[in-house]
């Protein structure tokens, strides 16, 4: 029986919470946002930051500015209101996790890298948590949300002005950044930053589990949130395809770098090769193994048919997704993978790494282990030769792209629950 | 009321992940050890402690069941676990089991090409004769695959009953607890399959969030007996007693109250040969094939996308040359890829039904399973073009075409394949 008899005046818990977050102003501090892009993160924090917007929330983005870092000291050298709900202060700092290495490139061999960070880098984050201090007291919000451990200082920093929530992001460990050869430093920053937090968002279960194992993060205290993907940008993707009609074109889309897996991927080509007369690869990205992925092709005798891009613009990278058959990400480590789900957005099938966070949330996928060369060669030939096959894997991704799941919103509404439990503890 | 428990054991020889680069290295289609290790478990768990207490209830109880036992696990029971295969000897010898008749390497062929279906009949027909000295008399397809295109088929094939699927949209307002016939062959009974009842046991008996959970056998009896009609046909996989449902759910002890507990519900355990004797209540059609598989009924689960369809055609398409070449060792590797399970590891029907997909392939993505098995096509392609082109350097002639209806075949040349078969066997 329901009925107004039944109504009790008690306060309801669930209610008061759906009034708080009826609209939350939130105060997030990022490392990579456009125009700044190394990797997936700006992509996909800028897609969080327009859902939040989306369902009615304000967001005051607070990212670094390396351009105008060194003059005068931290500080905000623009604020700029994107939308009446998004406004975006840019910090001048140098802050950046992929600053270009000025070491010499590693010979073939790899891993012999010791670190991928600026010196500065632990002076550059107190100096951001700094600027959070301030920035905290001048935008009154009611939660924080960070970004990896670069930021995990600001948000801090600015709960201890505010006193509100702090939500704290991770989207790559300190162990999927630099493999064998992580940083101590950074290590405990990252695991103190996750303990310290009030609630966790982890972007794949992989990466739940890495913090929860490693860090001694209490599970129930995370949340798991895959990203989601927006429409394309504007302009004309459309490009025919350089190598003529009729060439398969398999491609990588990444950063050259150890994590990302773009040696096993050249190593594969050559098995493909070896066995495809007219296949093509292009590795689309730049990175400090540039020169030893290079001199690798020569050696293999593969170098006129795999071609180098180097850095790639957002459009470019677009358009290399529509003119690829296929795109391989054999990742080393890869806490989500965006290349995947913006490759199938373009209608390309992807082969990628099974430990990748993003194997986690779509089905139709052909998954590989990275060190398994033979086995990538494999199915790139498999898909390259094979139009069912490739006509199958087109059409049952482009129903799931489809799919409510990995729509743009999608991010947002479980990050707001996220926020929900931050606030009123779980 | 009466109740007809039947049984489907199967275990097909998985296809290993077998890449584009052992195309001609002579490198084994199947994961020997692995289909080893999986027999030796499902038996282990199943098959040998479901088998032995079936032949103590038959003893003690009187109960009687019935099983179809695939050729490719018998086949597979020969080599990896002997004492398997005895106990189900025993079980059928003791009058505990009726075995019923299917093809011979548990395929598709019925959907596909008449002539393979007729011979797979035939060599499942030959193999229990050889092993357990019964020639069944009633007939059910792989997945209770039916048709009335079917139906005559399996009529000619010298059948006098068939299992099919009690599909809501086949009976209507109409029971699956009669005997029927089937429209398109009328002297062919027709057992469907009550799936509530089996599905009770089948998937639900382990469910904790079920309202009937825990399923008791004396309240199991009870449903049986308040059903309205003249017997309620329960078919499953056998490997629900015990592995599908863990032995920790407590279905073996549920198997073994069984008996007595239809008993004391006056139900009375029949077996298909006995109901294929009842005069028919009514005619059944089914004008497009219909499975006992997920929700759809159909067999969209093994011929549901490009990839199982393409993968399907291509293993046929070779039909002919293969057989041509008179190799007994190229044509049963050829029928064990016609096995249904290699079709089902590639479905992508993701939701809902693709959760059991998921459990029961040994592949991590269908893509992958799609890969691998048409690598091995085209090495099996490779195969026979070198063995025509080495007979011909020979000087002897390959058989010419497969003759087009394998009824015709000469039957000494039957007798001899079978023999070098069993020969071999005993190496």
């Amino acid at each position: 029986m329901s009925g107004a008899g039944n109504l009790r005046l008690r306060p309801c818990p669930r209610l008061r919470v759906a009034t708080i977050i009826s609209k939350m102003r939130v105060l997030m501090f990022g490392w990579e946002y456009p125009p700044y892009a190394a990797g997936g993160l700006a992509t996909a924090t800028l897609a969080l930051a327009n859902g939040l917007v989306r369902r009615g929330h304000a967001v005051t983005m607070v990212v670094p500015f390396p351009a105008a870092a060194g003059e005068g000291g931290v500080r905000v050298v623009s604020a700029s209101d994107v939308s009446a709900n998004l406004r975006v202060l840019r910090v001048a700092s140098p802050l950046s996790p992929y600053a270009a290495s000025s070491l010499p490139p590693a010979p073939w061999g790899r891993r012999t890298r010791p670190t991928a960070y600026r010196d500065t880098l632990f002076e550059d984050v107190s100096d951001f948590a700094v600027a959070a201090r301030r920035i905290a007291a001048e935008h009154p919000h009611d939660i924080i949300h960070v970004h990896d451990w670069m930021t995990y200082a600001a948000g801090h920093e600015a709960r201890e002005v505010s006193g509100r929530p702090l939500v704290a992001h991770i989207h790559a460990t300190e162990h999927d950044r630099s493999g064998a050869w992580t940083h101590p430093g950074i290590l405990a920053r990252e695991r103190d930053g996750l303990r310290d937090a009030d609630r966790v968002i982890a972007n794949s279960h992989v990466t739940k589990r890495h913090i929860v194992d490693e860090y001694g993060v209490a599970a129930d205290n995370v949340d798991v949130v895959h990203w989601g993907i927006e429409p394309p940008d504007d302009g004309d993707l459309h490009l025919p395809s350089p190598f003529g009609a009729g060439v398969p074109i398999v491609a990588f889309v990444g950063r050259l770098a150890m994590q990302k897996g773009p040696d096993y991927f050249i190593e594969a080509a050559a098995k493909v090769v070896a066995r495809h007369p007219t296949v093509c690869f292009v590795v689309g990205g730049a990175g400090d193994m540039l020169p030893m992925l290079f001199d690798r092709c020569i050696a293999l005798g593969i170098a006129h048919r795999v071609y180098f891009t180097g850095g790639l613009t957002r459009v470019e990278t677009e358009r290399l997704y529509r003119i690829a058959s296929v795109v391989v990400m054999p990742s080393v480590s890869e806490p989500f993978g965006l290349v995947a789900l913006e490759s199938l957005r373009a209608g390309t099938p992807v082969i990628i790494s099974r430990t990748s966070g993003v194997a986690e949330a779509i089905a139709n996928l052909v998954t590989v282990e990275f060190w398994d060369v033979n086995d990538i060669a494999d199915k790139i030939l498999a898909v390259v030769n094979d139009p069912v096959l490739a006509r199958e894997l087109r059409e049952r991704t482009n129903e799931e792209m489809h799919d409510l799941r990995l729509g743009p919103d999608e991010p947002a509404r479980l990050t707001v629950e996220s926020y929900e439990l931050a606030t009123t503890g779980p | 009321m009466d109740a007809c428990f039947y049984f489907q054991l199967h275990q097909p020889r998985r296809v290993r992940r077998y890449q584009v680069f052992d195309i001609g290295s002579g490198a084994e289609y199947f994961d020997a050890a692995k289909n080893a290790d999986t027999l030796r478990r499902v038996a282990e768990r199943c098959y040998l402690p479901a088998t032995r207490l079936l032949t103590e209830l038959a003893r003690t109880d009187g109960a009687r069941v019935a099983m179809s036992i695939s050729g490719v696990l018998v086949e597979q029971m020969e080599r990896a676990t002997p004492d398997t295969l005895k106990s189900l000897q025993a079980l059928v010898a003791g009058g505990g089991a009726e075995l019923l008749s299917e093809t011979s390497h548990h395929s598709l062929a019925s959907l596909r090409n008449a002539d393979e279906f007729a011979d797979q009949v035939r060599l499942h027909r030959h193999m229990m004769k050889r092993v357990f000295g019964v020639v069944p008399r009633v007939f059910r397809n792989t997945e209770l695959i039916v048709s009335d295109g079917l139906t005559p088929v399996v009529k000619a094939l010298g059948f006098d009953a068939m299992l099919v699927e009690g599909a809501d949209t086949v009976l209507g307002w109409r029971s699956p607890n009669h005997v029927y016939a089937s429209r398109s062959a009328p002297s062919l009974r027709l057992l469907p399959r009550n799936y509530r009842l089996s599905d009770d046991v089948a998937f639900r008996f382990s469910a904790r969030d079920w309202s009937e959970w825990p399923l008791t056998a004396d309240k199991y009896a009870s449903w049986i007996a308040a059903n309205p009609g003249d017997v309620v046909n329960v078919f499953m996989d056998y490997e629900t007693l015990g592995e599908h449902q863990h032995e920790g759910s407590g279905i073996l002890d549920f198997l073994r109250a069984l008996p007595g507990a239809l008993r004391r519900a006056g139900v009375r355990m029949v077996t298909p040969s006995e109901l294929a004797t009842r005069k028919p209540v009514g005619l059944l059609s089914y004008p497009g094939p219909m499975s006992w598989a997920d929700t759809e009924r159909d067999v969209s689960a093994w011929l549901g996308n490009g990839l199982q369809h393409a993968a399907h055609e291509r293993l046929y398409s070779l039909r002919d040359v293969v057989l041509g070449t008179g190799d007994l060792e190229l044509i049963g590797t050829w029928r064990a890829l016609s096995t249904s399970d290699h079709f089902y590891y590639m479905s992508t029907k993701w939701h809902a039904d693709g959760d059991v997909h998921t459990y029961f392939s040994p592949y991590a993505t269908p893509y992958e399973a799609y890969i691998s098995y048409m690598n091995v096509l085209r090495d099996m392609e490779q195969r026979v073009a070198g063995l025509k082109t080495r007979l011909k350097t020979e000087g002897r002639r390959p058989e010419t075409k497969a003759p087009a209806r394998s009824s015709r075949k000469p039957k000494a040349a039957k007798a001899k394949a079978a023999k070098a078969m069993a020969a071999k066997r005993k190496k």
